[in-house]
């Protein structure tokens, strides 16, 4: 428990130096392999309504963030149960929310939902955030939402 | 005239760094006293100068002068004094103007504590650190004057961003975390004097010690204040969200805590020295890649600034920073060669290294999480962002071996340990996890990752409580002290690794509760009619009415609150609201928490429907998070411990610098 100097140890053995390079390996495989073996899925990719009827088929299943205005007078019903339309000028799509959107969710306003397109066309949100303070978040077109407003997953 | 006094302050001060710098450099080549006598009066006249231009961009808040655009923008005539005056640290400019005052503080601090010590070290610290401050003192010069005058003059003023008025923590978080960010120039300005003057022994290596620690209280405070505020503030039930700006102040936090491991065997047994270098260079990358991040708009987060012009500058000060710093460490490698070979794979030299690869992972595998969908976006055009999730599946393998780590390195001997040694020492710990395990199942704790957590620290926490008890046994056997005594003698004698212990206790404690509060907590979201109530875990939430008011601190803002009636384990009204800002199309949510030592009900109106009287409730049980914060608390406790100078130390240190 003191500070005695300590002792130079012997030479160590051949291979020491060794054991702590593939000890070290291994820890740098491991945290390689658990952060490049699923980024391909960790993506979730911002898409307007065009750009998500766009992709087709093959867009139905994918887990993204579909952004755009809610559309006037498309608003129905009630969490679990409410729809309303997206639309980016162009091209409109229906929304299916089974969660409550914040106070600010209306009319007109700029929202952001994360979910998937269903095969039947309508997409299902999981969540509803609605667009923010433009003077606050750095604004570009369509990547609003930010991971700190998640009401978790 | 207020403002147009706190431009030239900025703009004399630049001249001053720049002048300091200059003289450092001679002086340093030279050893002219008198030359870095007057670069020090430089440094402390911009410190003065830093601090006027701050006083007037106060000044001209409190007094709502809306003739400089800053202030046009972040106050109105009706902001609240206190807000006004934090309004300093609350956008862009002045965010660099605040930022550039604490680090002249720092500067001038260490400055003028050293100025007749470690006189062939001191010029170049001087240099660089003066070299930092003119970067920050031209931004605001050019790209980012906070003094900007706005005609014609805007009459009412935006007001401060809502989210930064609604909580007083506002007050708090920022300027802890840029003290932390700040004075990691210290240890970057002394390892960089080691370098250019290949004084790389371990008397740089005392000092930085010491002033990384300083840096790193502040930040690790800044990060649970930070957690803690998002928690208090947002409204969404949780405190981290792997948001691009937690990262950038985690990223230098991580490297900087494995700068203090690393150091401890670069001084011990004089290896890893290049590492330990080359981590002093990365804390101090890591801060400008943070600022850069926050302020040039790249990424799109809460605490992002609007987008500005000033990124390039700090995209180019990164650029040259590292090209420097790497450039220096490479041509003196031949110094730093190791003076001693490797130790055992199981040595506690080995769980140092180990240590250290894990945090550079985290800090690797955040990194690239963080400015992976920058590369995306630049590459293909796609917008994209990496989720929570992510982080969590990578990261929590590596803390947990972290913790691991934590328990298994202090107990190891230094060169190699026995398997005797080895069975000896982790034997009763091993057995005192499984009991707590044990324990807390049968308890009705359920899940492998709240009771893993908890065997983990469990085990740290034996083989901790085992080292100090061996400690106290010693001293009671051969000085015949009384065991309380002798494990306060033992700690206040040895204050590093105490106070290292002490702050590995509250990583333990914060890791149990990150643990179970991420894993066991509740929650639902519910809408009610006035008078209805609903159920969580063992609370009944009673709605009663909805209200609708003027703030009383200011009028302009309109609070709609629910007023709830709550029975349980904790009882009495309580109130959430939504607050509608004059200057935020979204309204804030203002959520309440009522804090008890085993959970936290946290209740956020969500929406309500003033017509019918309707409000949608989230409500959130959440176990342990008051443990976060005290877990916190204990790690900068810790740290303080280990710093406090005593009088011993402080002799051994003159010792040493008067042999420099």
């Amino acid at each position: 428990m003191t500070l005695a100097r300590p002792v130079l140890p012997p030479l160590p053995p051949r291979g020491r130096r060794w054991g702590v390079l593939v000890g070290v390996a291994i820890v740098v495989g491991v945290i390689a392999y658990l952060a490049f073996s699923n980024v391909g899925n960790a993506l979730v990719y911002y898409v307007t309504p065009t750009e998500l009827a766009a992709r087709g088929d093959s867009a139905v299943g994918q887990t993204v963030r579909l952004g755009g205005l809610v559309k006037a007078g498309s608003i129905s019903g009630e969490a679990p149960a409410l729809f309303f339309v997206l639309t980016d000028g162009t091209t409109e799509m229906r929304v299916h929310a089974v969660s409550a959107p914040t106070q600010s969710f209306r009319a007109g306003i700029g929202a952001v939902v994360e979910g998937t397109l269903g095969a039947d066309g309508v997409f299902e949100a999981s969540q509803v955030i609605v667009k923010h303070d433009e003077n606050y978040v750095a604004p570009s077109e369509g990547a609003l939402p930010t991971q700190a407003f998640d009401p978790g997953t | 005239m207020i403002p147009t006094l706190g431009h030239l302050a900025v703009v004399i001060g630049l001249a001053a760094t720049v002048y300091a710098a200059g003289a450092f450099v001679l002086g340093g080549r030279s050893g002219d006293l008198a030359v870095l006598a007057s670069a020090r009066r430089a440094m402390y006249a911009t410190l003065a100068l830093v601090g006027f231009a701050c006083l007037a961009m106060i000044v001209s808040l409190l007094a709502h002068d809306f003739s400089v655009l800053y202030v046009a923008r972040n106050n109105a005539t009706t902001t609240p004094p206190f807000y006004s005056v934090i309004s300093l640290w609350a956008a862009l400019e002045g965010s660099i103007l605040f930022w550039t005052l604490l680090a002249s503080g720092w500067a001038s601090m260490v400055l003028h504590r050293y100025r007749a010590r470690l006189p062939a070290l001191m010029p170049w610290v001087g240099a660089t650190l003066a070299l930092g401050i003119a970067f920050f003192l031209a931004v605001m010069a050019w790209p980012g004057d906070p003094f900007v005058r706005l005609t014609p003059v805007d009459v009412q003023g935006n007001g401060p961003n809502a989210l930064l008025q609604n909580h007083p923590f506002m007050g708090l978080h920022p300027p802890l975390l840029y003290l932390g960010y700040t004075g990691m120039a210290i240890p970057f300005a002394f390892g960089m004097a080691a370098l250019i003057t290949r004084r790389t022994d371990e008397e740089w290596l005392a000092v930085v010690r010491r002033w990384t620690l300083v840096p790193w209280i502040f930040l690790t405070m800044g990060i649970v204040a930070g957690a803690w505020w998002s928690y208090a503030v947002l409204g969404w039930g949780g405190y981290w969200a792997w948001d691009p700006v937690e990262n950038a102040a985690l990223l230098p936090w991580l490297t900087a805590t494995a700068f203090i491991h690393s150091s401890m065997v670069a001084e011990r047994r004089g290896t890893l020295r290049t590492w330990t270098h080359a981590l002093v260079i990365a804390t101090f990358v890591l801060t400008l890649v943070g600022t850069f991040l926050t302020r040039s708009g790249i990424v799109n987060s809460v605490h992002a600034f609007t987008t500005s012009g000033i990124g390039a500058w700090f995209a180019s000060a990164i650029v040259v920073t590292l090209a420097v710093a790497l450039g220096l460490l490479i041509w003196r490698l031949p110094d730093l060669r190791d003076r001693r070979p490797p130790g055992a794979v199981v040595s506690r030299e080995s769980a140092f290294l180990f240590n250290n690869v894990l945090f550079l992972g985290i800090t690797f595998a955040i990194l690239f999480g963080t400015l992976y969908p920058v590369v995306v976006e630049a590459t293909t055009g796609a917008k994209a962002s990496v989720g929570a999730p992510w982080f969590n599946r990578v990261n929590a393998p590596i803390f947990v071996a972290l913790l691991f780590l934590t328990g298994v390195g202090p107990a190891l001997p230094w060169g190699g340990a026995s398997w005797t040694t080895v069975r000896e020492r982790f034997a009763i710990p091993i057995l005192s996890a499984v009991g707590i395990v044990v324990a807390a199942w049968a308890l009705g704790m359920r899940g492998a990752a709240p009771l893993g957590i908890l065997g983990l620290a469990t085990f740290v926490l034996v083989v901790m409580g085992d080292e100090v008890a061996r400690g106290a046994r010693s001293r009671t056997r051969s000085r015949g002290e009384a065991a309380p005594l002798a494990v306060l003698r033992l700690a206040t004698r040895n204050r590093r690794r105490y106070g290292g212990y002490l702050a590995h206790v509250g990583i333990c404690v914060m890791a149990v509760a990150i643990a179970v509060s991420a894993t066991l907590g509740t929650d639902r979201t519910a809408t009610l009619h006035e008078g209805e109530a609903v159920s969580i875990g063992a609370y009944t939430l009673r709605y009663d009415k909805l209200v609708t008011e003027p703030l009383a601190s200011d009028p302009r803002v309109i609070e709609t609150r629910a007023e709830l009636t709550l029975a349980g384990p904790q009882s009495g009204s309580i109130a959430t609201a939504l607050r509608d800002y004059p200057n935020s199309q979204t309204a804030i949510a203002t959520p309440v928490v009522r804090t008890a030592f085993g959970e936290d009900l946290y209740v956020t109106l969500l929406a309500y429907n003033a017509t019918t009287g309707t409000a949608t409730l989230r409500i959130f049980v959440n176990p342990l998070v008051m443990w976060i914060w005290t877990g916190g608390a204990i790690v900068a406790l810790g740290a303080l411990f280990a710093i406090w100078p005593d009088r011993r130390r402080t002799a051994i240190e003159a010792a040493v610098a008067a042999g420099a």
